[in-house]
C-alpha cells in the first residue's frame, strides 16, 4: 500500500453546522483503487463527509486533495468526482437513458459516443433492456443501477457511494456488494462508501474507517478492525457481539471474542443471563460476579442462572480505553 | 372498494355543483351578448336559454369603439407582465429555497406588503415618474407597475415548486458537472414547470382585467378593461357585455392551453413544506 499513488487525501477537515462539530479535525490518505468503507452508527457525520469532499458542502477549515491539487474552493462540478446519493437522487424528468446520458450531455459529448458510452454501462450493470423506461417505472435495485451507471459514464478521478445498498432487500444486497467489487476490479477506480451495516464492508474492502462523532477511531481492515480494535468504542461497534470484558486492574480491562472463549472448564466463572442463536450457532450471554456482560459460544441452550466455567486462548488488554496488546495463552 | 366508488361519484357531484356556481354568471354573460336586447335586458324574467342568436351586439361595439388597439395593448402588457414576472420571481424564488426557511418565509410575507397599499397610491406617484421618462402611455410602464403586484404571487408559489424537488437532485446536477445558473434554468426550471405555469397563468390574469394602474397610467392609449368601464358609464350594457364575451375568451384559452402542467398545483405548490 505505501508504493502507491495517494488518490484523495483530507488535512485537519472540520465541519460544523451551528454550534455542532460534525466533522472534527480529519486527516485521511485513501490510495489509487481502494475501495474504502466509512462505517459508524447513525449520525456521526459519513453522509456529511461525503457532501464536504464532492464540495456540496463546504469545509470550515482544513483542506480537500485530490490527484495532488488542492479543490477546496472548487464548486462540485469542477472536482472531477462522481457521486452517488442515498436516494439515488435520479432525475424524474428523464428515462433511464437520459439519466445515464446526463453528465455526459452536460460535458457536451457527441451523440454518437453518448449513446456507446451509455450502452456500455448499461451491459455491464444488467439494465440494458430498461433504458427506455420512465425511472418511476422501475425496482429500487434497477434505480440503484441506473444512479451507478450515471456515476460510471464518466472517467471521474475518485466515486464517493453513500449507503449504496441500503434500499435493497438482503439477498440482494448480498449480489450487489459481490458486483461493487466486481467493478473494482474491472475498472480500477479508487472507490469510498459509506454504510452503517458492518456486514458490508467484511470482505469486499481494502480498509475501513470506523468513524465516531466526526473522529476516525480506527483505519484498518475489517480482520484488524474485529481482532485488534484500536478503542474499547471500536471493540464494542465491530463484530455480531460487542467484544467481552472484565476488569483486569483499576484502569486495565480485558477484551476477547467469543471465539476465543473456551467455555465448560477454567477458573472463570459467569452466570448465564439468556441464550442467543445466531446463525445456527448458540451463544451464552452471562453476566461475570463484577457485573461485566460477556458472550460464549455455547454448544446447546442450558437453563438461566447456570454458572458456566471458561477460560481464554486469547486477549487483548486495554488500558484507559486504548489497545495496548494481544496476549495469546499457551 | 364500494366505498371508494362511492366517494369518487361524490366528488363528482361536489364538482360540478361548483363549476356550475362559477360558470353560471359566466353562461349569462355570453347569454346576454349573444341575444338581441328584447329577449334579455328588456325582459323583466328574462329565458335563461338561447332562443334568438345575434352577432349585432359584437358587430355594434366592435365597430362603435377603437377596439383593435386597446385589445393589442391589453395581450402585449399581460405577456410582458408574465414575462417580467417570472424573469425576476423565478430567481428570487431559487434563492428563497436556498436559504433558512423561517427565515425565507418570513421575506415572502414581506414581499406582500407591496400588495396591501392601494394601488391608487403608488400608482400616482410612479405616474409622475414616467411622464419625466417619458413612459406615460407606454406598455413597458404600465407592465412595470401590474408586475409590482404580480410578482409576490408569484414567487410564492415557484417558491413552493422549487422546495418541493428534492435538494439531492440538485446537488446531483452540481455532481454531474452543471454549474448553478445552467442547474437553475436547465433542470429546477423544467421540474417545476406546473408552478411556473399557474405564476403566469396568474400574473397574465392579474394584468388582462387590472384596471387603476391602466387608467391612471395609460389613459390615452387605454386596455380592454378601460374601455368596458367607458361602455358601461356611457350606459350601453349589451355592449360592454359583448366586450366583456370579448376579454374572457383569451383568458379561457390561455387556462386551457396551461391546463396540462397544472394538475392540482395551483394551490398545493405553494403550501408544502
Ligand atoms: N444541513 C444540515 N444542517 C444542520 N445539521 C445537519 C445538516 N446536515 C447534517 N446535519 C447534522 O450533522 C450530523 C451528521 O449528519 P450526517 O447526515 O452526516 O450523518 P450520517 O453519519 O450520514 O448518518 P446516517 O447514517 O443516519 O445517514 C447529524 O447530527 C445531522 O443532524
Ligand atoms: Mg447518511
Amino acid at each position: 500500500m505505501k508504493q502507491k499513488k495517494v488518490k484523495i487525501e483530507l488535512k485537519n477537515l472540520t465541519k460544523k453546522f451551528g454550534n455542532k462539530v460534525v466533522l472534527d479535525n480529519i486527516n485521511l490518505k485513501i490510495y489509487e483503487g481502494e475501495l474504502f468503507a466509512i462505517l459508524g452508527p447513525s449520525g456521526t457525520g459519513k453522509s456529511t463527509l461525503l457532501r464536504v469532499l464532492v464540495g456540496i458542502e463546504d469545509a470550515d477549515s482544513g483542506s480537500v486533495i485530490v490527484d495532488g491539487k488542492d479543490v477546496t474552493d472548487l464548486p462540485p462540478n469542477k472536482r472531477n468526482i462522481a457521486m452517488v446519493f442515498q436516494s439515488y437522487a435520479l432525475y424524474p424528468n428523464m428515462d433511464v437513458f437520459g439519466n445515464i446520458a446526463f453528465p455526459l450531455k452536460i460535458a457536451r459529448m457527441d451523440k454518437q459516443e453518448i449513446e456507446k458510452k451509455v450502452n456500455t454501462a448499461a451491459k455491464l450493470l444488467g439494465i440494458s433492456e430498461i433504458l427506455k423506461s420512465s425511472i418511476n417505472k422501475i425496482s429500487g435495485g434497477q434505480k440503484q443501477r441506473v444512479a451507478l451507471a450515471r456515476a460510471l459514464v464518466r472517467k471521474p478521478a475518485l466515486f464517493l457511494l453513500d449507503e449504496p445498498f441500503s434500499n435493497l432487500d438482503a439477498r440482494v444486497r448480498f449480489t450487489a456488494r459481490e458486483e461493487l467489487k466486481k467493478l473494482r476490479d474491472n475498472l480500477g477506480s479508487t472507490f469510498i462508501y459509506v454504510t452503517h451495516d458492518q456486514r458490508e464492508t467484511s470482505n469486499i474492502t481494502t480498509r475501513v474507517g470506523v468513524l465516531n462523532k466526526g473522529k476516525f477511531e480506527q483505519i484498518d481492515s475489517f480482520e484488524n478492525l474485529y481482532n485488534t480494535p484500536s478503542t474499547t468504542w471500536v471493540a464494542d461497534f465491530i463484530g455480531n457481539f460487542p467484544m467481552s470484558f472484565i476488569s483486569k486492574s483499576k484502569d486495565e480491562l480485558i477484551g476477547f471474542r467469543p471465539e476465543w472463549a473456551v467455555a465448560g472448564k477454567g477458573s472463570m466463572t459467569a452466570k448465564l443471563v439468556t441464550n442467543e442463536l445466531s446463525g445456527n450457532i448458540n451463544y451464552w450471554m452471562c453476566e461475570t460476579k463484577d457485573g461485566h456482560m460477556i458472550t460464549l459460544v455455547g454448544n446447546m441452550p442450558l437453563k438461566v442462572g447456570t454458572e458456566i466455567h471458561f477460560k481464554l486462548k486469547k486477549y487483548n488488554i486495554y488500558k484507559n480505553d486504548t489497545f495496548v496488546k494481544q496476549v495469546n495463552v499457551k | 372498494m364500494k366505498r371508494k366508488t362511492r366517494n369518487k361519484y361524490l366528488l363528482y357531484v361536489v364538482a360540478s355543483v361548483v363549476a356550475i356556481i362559477f360558470i353560471y354568471p359566466l353562461y349569462i354573460l355570453f347569454l346576454v351578448s349573444f341575444s338581441p336586447t328584447r329577449y334579455t335586458l328588456d325582459e323583466l324574467f328574462p329565458s335563461q336559454l338561447l332562443s334568438h342568436i345575434t352577432l349585432a351586439n359584437f358587430i355594434s361595439a366592435l365597430t362603435q369603439y377603437n377596439f383593435v388597439a386597446p385589445m393589442f395593448k391589453s395581450l402585449e402588457v399581460a405577456f410582458l407582465v408574465g414575462a417580467l414576472t417570472l424573469a425576476v420571481a423565478i430567481p428570487a424564488a431559487y434563492g428563497l429555497s436556498k436559504m433558512n426557511k423561517r427565515l425565507a418565509n418570513l421575506i415572502v410575507v414581506f414581499l406582500f406588503m407591496a400588495n396591501l397599499v392601494p394601488a391608487l397610491v403608488i400608482a400616482i406617484p410612479i405616474s409622475a415618474e414616467f411622464i419625466k421618462a417619458g413612459l406615460f402611455d407606454s406598455v413597458i410602464a404600465l407592465a412595470l407597475a401590474q408586475s409590482l403586484f404580480t410578482m409576490p404571487l408569484a414567487t410564492f408559489i415557484i417558491l413552493g415548486a422549487f422546495r418541493a424537488i428534492p435538494k439531492d437532485i440538485e446537488n446531483q446536477a452540481r455532481v454531474d458537472g452543471m454549474g448553478v445558473l445552467r442547474t437553475l434554468y436547465t433542470l429546477l426550471t423544467p421540474l417545476a414547470k406546473a408552478g411556473i405555469a399557474v405564476a403566469f397563468l396568474l400574473s397574465w390574469l392579474t394584468s388582462w382585467d387590472e384596471f387603476t394602474f391602466a387608467v391612471i397610467l395609460s389613459p390615452l392609449k387605454p386596455t380592454l378593461p378601460v374601455i368596458v368601464y367607458i361602455n358601461i358609464t356611457e350606459g350601453s350594457l349589451v355592449q360592454a357585455a359583448a366586450f366583456a364575451a370579448v376579454i374572457s375568451i383569451p383568458v379561457i384559452v390561455l387556462t386551457v392551453i396551461l391546463q396540462k402542467y397544472i394538475k392540482g398545483v395551483y394551490l398545493s405548490g405553494g403550501l408544502t413544506g
